[in-house]
């Protein structure tokens, strides 16, 4: 299952507006849910948060969680033109966030395989410099296949 | 069942799945951030919710997340996702009260369209 395809323009949002944490974590849910389902997905994408950050570092944050509220695996991504603070686990702040939610039942444990997944090319963006390449959600998709294409192969 | 009831038990079951996946030791191989007090805080606000529940319900979905460590299934198309048995058609009106799954026992959840 390629990445790339679970992606699709209208959930990349290269303008994301800066703000707290909680709240740039919740808008990017609204972006994709409403009511009740939004609000389910905050609370436990949150509790997750409590854990500790899913500031990954270098810019970069991946907030994710299973719930009820979706049935198949959904992906959104905000960029921010100014970076706000995610207490990373580097302390640095952030301005690309992959969000990621799954429902409960993953007989083929799809979720934490594309987790990995997103964390191997969240890296490969932050050692190449490329939080800010991309200019539209065109290129942000295309910049993820190409990604995903160089680290299937070196596998 | 009420509204606020429901959203109980989806915030618990949600807060139980994170719990169960903090656990899997694929998870804890990716590198994120675990802070071990952090995760015994999670516990006791999942505990707090299930008190928060009819007692009824409450017990009911122990049993089931002992039993299955999901204790909740959606239901799709007529089917529960839990058992993935076809769902009789008089359960599909679906009552007030909480309805599980005559097959496998589970809680059965119908998401809204
Ligand atoms: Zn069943």
């Amino acid at each position: 299952m390629n990445l790339a395809s679970l992606l699709s323009k209208d959930r990349v949002n290269l303008s994301l507006k800066p703000g707290k944490k909680d709240d740039v974590i919740s808008d990017l849910v609204y972006s994709i849910r409403k009511g009740n389902d939004a609000a389910l997905i905050v609370s436990t994408l949150l509790k997750r948060e409590e854990l500790g950050s899913t500031g990954i570092g270098k810019g970069i944050a991946i907030p994710h969680c299973r719930s009820l509220a979706v049935e198949k695996l959904e992906i959104a991504v905000g960029r921010t033109n100014k970076p706000i603070n995610f207490n990373a686990i580097d302390k640095k702040p952030v301005s690309l966030i992959f969000l990621i939610i799954a429902p409960p039942q993953d007989p083929g444990n799809q979720y934490l395989i594309t987790l990995g997944k997103i964390v191997q090319i969240a890296k490969e963006i932050t050692k190449k410099n490329l939080i800010q390449k991309a200019k539209t959600p065109d290129e942000f998709i295309a910049m993820i296949n190409e990604i995903e294409k160089s680290l299937t192969k070196r596998k | 069942m009420s509204d606020v009831v429901e959203m109980h038990l989806k915030l618990l079951f949600d807060l139980d799945n994170l719990i169960a996946d903090t656990e899997e030791p694929s998870y804890k191989k990716m590198g994120f951030q675990l802070e071990e007090e952090a995760s015994l805080v999670l516990v006791r606000k999942r505990n707090e919710l299930l008190q928060q529940l009819p007692k009824e319900i409450a017990q009911i979905y122990e049993i089931l997340k002992k039993r299955y460590r999901q204790a909740i299934a959606p239901v799709e198309s007529e089917f529960c996702l839990g058992c993935f048995q076809k769902l009789p058609t008089e359960l599909i009106t679906r009552s007030q009260d909480i309805t599980t799954c005559p097959n496998c026992g589970r809680i059965l959840y119908w998401r809204k369209k």
